[in-house]
């Protein structure tokens, strides 16, 4: 009787059907309709997923795991620009005036003069992208905060060459705080679909 | 809030939700559930409940975490 239930087990099995008597509750596994072949390299997969969230499981076959988590992220990410504005993006290496952030480099051959001057994210990349950490987290959510990043920068900069008062004014407090957190988480969860496809992509190739 | 939605201009100001800001954790709460068990879970068939199940914890959890707090910064102050 138990060898007749195993040799059924695997004959659904291997026809890819469910069987309620499988330990997965009767649904065929991911890993048996993952695809394989050169689009499901895992740095292939990693970066189609950073590009189009959910992208990476797309590439492996999996089309319901990845429209359900770039649907999710993308969902996120734009709530949280819908509830603090664009201005939640905040890019590091500029001014709140949407102006780049100059630092004066030391030369020690120059003592006569004005110091050279450069761009501080140029200058200090580590250092300027640690002033606003949430960045990294939002960035992970694909092209599309770089798309952000430049709307919110030329949000920032003033009609008026001279005015101190941005285009699109920034959100303050817990609005502000909201809408960096959903961007910030939806990046977040983009790394872990990114790490998670690649491993899988990983898994099957070997 | 009505009047306030109609000086809000979608992606460039902020959403006037000054009161009810609390309850945004509600859809992000969500999101994090849905796609943590996405990733998790073998079929997809038994996302939407499990997602449920743990946004309904973590919700609880955050819930009794604040009423905690509060009782301490109240015992603190007092």
């Amino acid at each position: 009787m138990v060898n007749a239930h195993y040799v059924e087990c695997a004959v659904l099995r291997a026809c890819s059907a469910p069987c309620a008597f499988l330990p997965n509750n009767g649904y065929t596994s991911a890993a048996m309709t993952e695809r394989t072949g050169f689009f499901s390299a895992p740095p292939l997969v990693a970066v189609a997923g950073w590009i189009v969230p959910g992208a990476g499981y797309l590439l492996l076959g999996q089309v319901a795991r990845g429209v359900t988590i770039g649907v999710t992220i993308l969902f996120l990410f734009i709530a949280g620009v819908l509830i603090g504005g664009i201005r939640v993006i905040d890019v590091p290496g500029f001014t709140s005036l949407g102006e780049k952030k100059i630092v004066i480099k030391p030369d020690p051959d120059k003592l006569v003069g004005p110091s050279p001057r450069e761009w501080s994210l140029r200058a200090h990349p580590l250092q300027t992208v640690f002033e606003k950490p949430w960045y990294v987290g939002q960035v992970l959510a694909g092209p599309i905060c770089l798309a952000a990043s430049y709307l919110s920068v030329e949000g920032a900069k003033p009609e008026n060459p001279g005015a101190v008062v941005s285009r699109v004014p920034p959100s303050h407090a817990r609005v502000w705080e909201i809408g960096t957190l959903y961007t910030a988480v939806a990046g977040m969860l983009n790394l872990l679909a990114i790490i998670d496809s690649s491993y899988r992509a990983g898994r099957k190739a070997t | 809030m009505i009047t306030l939605l109609g000086v809000y201009h979608p992606f460039l100001s902020p959403l006037p939700i000054w009161d009810y800001w609390a309850w945004l954790v509600i859809p992000l709460t969500l999101g994090v559930s849905v796609v943590y068990k996405s990733i998790r879970c073998s079929s997809m068939s038994h996302v939407p409940r499990q997602a449920a199940e743990i946004s309904f914890y973590i919700i609880i959890s955050m819930i009794l975490a604040a009423g905690i707090l509060t009782m301490i910064v109240r015992a603190i102050s007092s």
